[in-house]
């Protein structure tokens, strides 16, 4: 049994017995004054704005085919709240986290953003971002009212300073076209590891390598995760004081990336986007990929394509999944009209996150994810049916630093470069000393 | 010259030539094809069904003004060059020609920061930008760029090679230090100055790092920030990347071919030798 | 020669004092520098020296502590048991390793290329356009354009080629890549600087080679060389500091793969100060970084002021 894992079945068991009482009471505890460095924001959160007119400035990292969805959002609520003015920055994600500190930090820091789950605890001991812990309160969001790891990983130390938008799991995409020239059934996508390599097998009896594996990030690493957590592992202890990944678990899972280019089911030396760019030229058939990818394939009109959950190769079902948060940044002077305002923006775009999900993103929000509207998407539905299999890493500050260690890892396996266990362990050796600096940097 | 054998000389230029033109010519015909045929195996050299659908993405969106980006890209890039020339040409001719006490300090001052790797100014640059007030404004890109230390480096090394004696007659003349700036050195430096411009220009024009740092604004961006924007959102999509790239390449690759003339054959027939 | 680059030759007493050019007001030369160096002093010299300070703490401008850690930063790349100290060696090497192959490429192929397009022939101008064409374009669109022409499994090249290379994946292949890439992009720069000093090499220095028959490799061994002496070291110091900056090319083509094995000084240092916000240790290792350069540029300096002396 892992930390992590008692940790989520805890919580899971609270939400459901008043857990969220207890969560809550944790937050009236008042955040702690020495890491915040954003200072408090005490403003009562209203779910409607009557001050004086205002201008909010939104930034976020939504270039993609997701961009127009929220900016389509935007405009509604601004035509339907006169008296607020949203205007919605986009840059590109590593851009813009190194930019809104960078704009904060000099008092030129827009007034609403949102981060990914990892940034958040980073963000908030840097005094980037302002709790959030009375718009929860204020609209009585629970944590069942989300998902328990989704709403709880926008928590640090005991304070919320962040509030879902969506989650945007892995999801195990196939070419239906390749499927069948193996002679294998497009309708039955495989569920198990005994199936799956049942249908690598039949494919590479074809001569196709059907399921491209890349030492890259995007989406290698993610991969790695899911499969690690379905193994039973996990990439940090709770406190993330300790690198866990190269445990049995990680062997396990990274081995059976690795295998996958020794029996030939991939090609050796697959480069960033190649596995998916193969996807779409019919040269791969099976490809785990975040639900983004959902857009980028229906630019192809001829392309067959399915999405299903990631199938199950250990022991439990698990997926990596990232997550959009509303978060709001810290000022250099105070605005309480502004900041009202900006939650009732995050509080609307929440309840109409609907139109969000048909960006091609699963709504954090469980009563819209249960609405018959979202189960009309199938390949969102499909993917967000992963909702309670879902990870996120250990809400700590500098986490993404270590982060690095394990995508080197892969990347050194899969390449060949490293045996697998050789690979992690060197890795975590790494990853032990980052985060023994962080904890010391962020005082944890 | 001697005479050479004109098939075998154009044939190694040639080669030659299509080894730094065929990728170019590559992403061209790429940005024109779809998507999917744009990484078709094995490739096709032609785009089977030409689409101009890459280019209609990146300028049919009101939120990413290519045009004002591209406008602002020239004035940026212009006025740092001319900044460029004016200040550096003035503290180049000090440093090359002029005697002052501190001569070799600040000289050495100014050429040991072209060691120091630019990204250890970023931070401590954007909280003085900031202090300047120059955060989100052209200013920004065209200002701090200016410090380097290239072109005074540079302009004073070829202040060094000009001839003295037309200098000399200059005093003899009773002309002044700025005068003889102003009246002999700067004509005499044209393809000097050229190429400092034309170098300036191109790497201000190509920065993408400190711009996406320094501004905020969609209607502020210059080029690269502005193009980084839409190639993340379509990171597979490689019609949309190429055409993307083109946009910024070709006013470049333009400039450059109407300033060569100047920059290159200038140098010969500047009267250097006498 | 007064178109001597070494910074010590400034000190000497010009050869002809008799001619030099006194009617300068003690203000004058100040005046001259001054536009100039208030803005270097403003947006180099500061942040430069704002840079050391920061290498003394534990710096991140966010957070209100920022302790005073002394020579601590520095220590940590000295030790080998520190966090940072493979990550950083790994990346210096790898930088090396970058600098050493490129730079004799940098000098040599555009050389070659400049003594081609010094002769007079039709057309002469578009070659000349043609072989600087790829310097014009940004880092960013090199970079995607060589990743999408050079993907292992998919790309053009390996279509073409008869034997498929893993170009961006694997050893040696991604040095090849890299090298290759920054020679067919920046050739052009050297080159038109070597164009520059080629054309200022006096004509009749060649005649006289001519009508003393040393041939070809005589006369560029006697003439050509000495010729371009000025522009030579410019060009090798400037090809060493471009080359050890090196950042786009990785960070887009390889990421920095196998491993970490590709990625350079500059990446890893990007990564610790703007990514990491360890902005102390990151400048601790852009100012070893320096001092190495600094070092290395010294050793050429004298390396060329030798062959003057011979």
């Amino acid at each position: 049994m892992n930390l992590q894992f008692s940790r989520r079945g805890l919580l899971g068991l609270g939400a459901g017995a008043g857990g969220a009482v207890l969560l809550s009471a944790c937050g009236d505890s008042g955040p702690n004054e020495k890491v915040t460095g954003g200072g408090q924001n005490a403003a009562p959160a209203p779910t409607a704005y009557t001050g004086p007119n205002v201008a909010l400035a939104f930034w976020n990292g939504f270039t993609g085919g997701d961009g127009p969805f929220m900016k389509k959002l935007v405009d509604q609520f601004n035509t339907e709240h006169p008296n607020i003015k949203v205007s919605m920055n986009t840059y590109q994600w590593a851009d813009y986290y190194q930019k809104v500190p960078a704009a904060v930090a000099t008092g030129n820091g827009p007034d609403l953003g949102i981060m990914h789950v990892d940034n958040v605890a980073t963000n908030a001991a840097r005094g980037v971002i302002l709790p959030l812990e009375d718009l929860a309160k204020a609209l009585n969001f629970k944590a069942e009212d989300f998902s328990p790891p989704v709403w709880n990983a926008g928590v640090y130390n005991n304070t919320r300073y962040a509030i879902p938008l969506d989650v945007h799991p892995l999801g195990f995409f196939y070419n239906k076209t390749v499927m069948e020239k193996a002679g294998l059934d497009p309708s039955k996508p495989p569920a198990t590891d005994e199936e799956y390599k049942a249908a690598l097998e039949q494919m590479k009896a074809k001569g196709i390598q059907g399921d491209w594996v890349t030492p890259f990030e995007f989406t290698g690493s993610m991969q790695f995760q899911s499969l690690l957590w379905q193994f039973g592992g996990n990439l940090f202890d709770e406190q993330a004081t300790k690198a866990l990944y190269a445990e049995q678990p990680g062997v396990q899972a990274l081995t059976w990336m690795t295998d996958h280019v020794k029996n030939g089911w991939s090609p050796k030396n697959v480069a960033q986007d190649a596995d998916l760019v193969a996807f779409r030229n019919g040269k791969n058939a099976f490809n785990w990929n975040g639900i983004w990818t959902i857009n980028t394939l229906k630019e192809d009109k001829n392309l067959q394509w399915g999405v299903a959950p990631l199938p199950q190769i250990g022991t439990q079902k698990a997926a990596w999944a990232g997550s959009h948060q509303f978060v709001q940044f810290k000022q250099k002077a105070k605005d309480e009209n502004k900041l009202a305002a900006g939650k009732v923006f995050i509080n609307w775009i929440s309840q109409h996150s609907i139109e969000w999900a048909k960006g091609g993103q699963v709504p954090a929000r469980a009563e819209i994810r249960d609405s018959a509207e979202f189960k009309a998407l199938p390949e969102q539905a499909a993917i967000g049916s992963q909702i309670d299999d879902l990870h996120f890493l250990p809400p700590k500050p500098g986490i993404a630093d270590a982060m690095a260690t394990v995508v080197t890892a892969i990347n050194e396996a899969v390449l060949g470069r490293k045996e697998p266990a050789k690979a992690l362990s060197d890795g975590a050796a790494k990853a032990n000393q980052l985060l023994e600096q962080n904890a010391k940097k962020y005082g944890s | 010259m001697r005479r050479v054998r004109p098939i075998a000389w154009y044939t190694v230029l040639i080669g030659l030539s299509l080894v730094f033109i065929a990728p170019l010519v590559w992403m061209l015909l790429t940005a024109f094809k779809t998507p999917g045929e744009a990484t078709r195996v094995p490739p096709t050299v032609f785009p089977q069904e030409p689409t101009t659908s890459a280019f209609d993405t990146l300028m049919g969106n009101d939120q990413t003004p290519v045009l004002r980006w591209f406008l602002n890209s020239v004035l940026a890039a212009t006025g740092q060059a001319l900044l460029v020339l004016a200040i550096a040409s003035m503290a180049a001719y000090a440093l090359a020609r002029l005697e002052f006490r501190f001569k070799r300090l600040i000289f050495g001052m100014i050429i040991a920061t072209l060691f120091i790797p630019s990204f250890v100014l970023i931070i401590p640059n954007f909280l003085i930008v900031d202090r300047f007030g120059m955060l989100d404004t052209l200013w920004a890109l065209i200002i701090p760029g200016a410090a380097g230390a290239f072109g005074v480096f540079f302009l004073r090394q070829f202040f060094l090679g000009l001839p003295r004696e037309l200098e000399e007659a200059a005093v003899l003349e009773g002309a002044n230090s700025w005068q003889i700036f102003t009246r002999v050195v700067l004509p005499l430096s044209k393809p000097a100055l050229a190429t400092l411009a034309v170098i300036s220009f191109l790497t201000n024009w190509n920065d993408f790092i400190w711009p996406i740092y320094v501004l905020f604004s969609p209607d502020q961006f210059t080029l690269p920030p502005g193009l980084a924007i839409l190639q993340g959102a379509y990171t597979i999509n490689y019609p949309v990347i190429m055409a993307g790239a083109l946009i910024a390449s070709i006013p470049v690759l333009l400039l450059f071919v109407v300033a060569q003339r100047y920059v290159i054959e200038g140098v010969s027939r500047s009267g250097l030798k006498g | 020669m007064a178109a001597d680059l070494a910074v010590k030759e400034q000190a000497r007493t010009e050869p002809r004092a008799g001619g030099r050019i006194r009617r300068t007001g003690t203000l004058t030369p100040y005046l001259f520098v001054l536009p100039y160096f208030v803005v270097f002093a403003t947006f180099v010299l500061a942040p430069a020296v704002y840079g050391l300070w920061i290498s003394l703490h534990d710096w991140d401008y966010l957070l209100p502590g920022k302790p005073f850690v002394g020579l601590d930063n520095y220590k940590a790349l000295f030790d080998s048991s520190s966090a940072v100290f493979s990550f950083f060696w790994e990346s210096m090497s790898a930088t090396g390793i970058f600098t050493v192959l490129s730079v004799p490429l940098l000098l040599t192929v555009p050389l070659a290329i400049a003594l081609m397009l010094n002769r007079r022939f039709p057309g002469r101008t578009f070659f000349r356009a043609v072989y600087f064409a790829p310097y014009v374009l940004g880092v960013a669109v090199i970079g995607v354009l060589w990743r999408f022409l050079l993907d292992p499994n998919l790309g053009v090249v390996n279509a073409i080629l008869p034997g498929a290379a893993p170009w961006t994946t694997a050893l040696p292949w991604a040095w090849v890549t890299l090298v290759g890439v920054t020679v067919w992009w920046t050739l052009g720069f050297n080159a038109v600087i070597y164009l520059a000093g080629l054309q200022d090499i006096p004509r009749e220095l060649y005649e006289a080679a001519r009508i003393d028959g040393g041939g070809k490799w005589a006369e560029f061994r006697h003439v050509t060389l000495p010729g371009l002496r000025p522009v030579l070291l410019f060009v090798t110091v400037n090809t060493i500091l471009v080359s050890a900056n090196m950042f786009g090319q990785s960070y887009l083509i390889t990421q920095g793969a196998p491993g970490t094995e590709t990625r350079t000084a500059i990446m890893y240092i990007a990564q610790v100060g703007l990514a990491d916000y360890k902005m102390g240790s990151a400048a601790a290792m852009s100012y070893l970084l320096t001092v190495g350069l600094l070092l290395i540029s010294a050793i050429v300096f004298r390396l060329f002021r030798e062959k003057d002396a011979s």
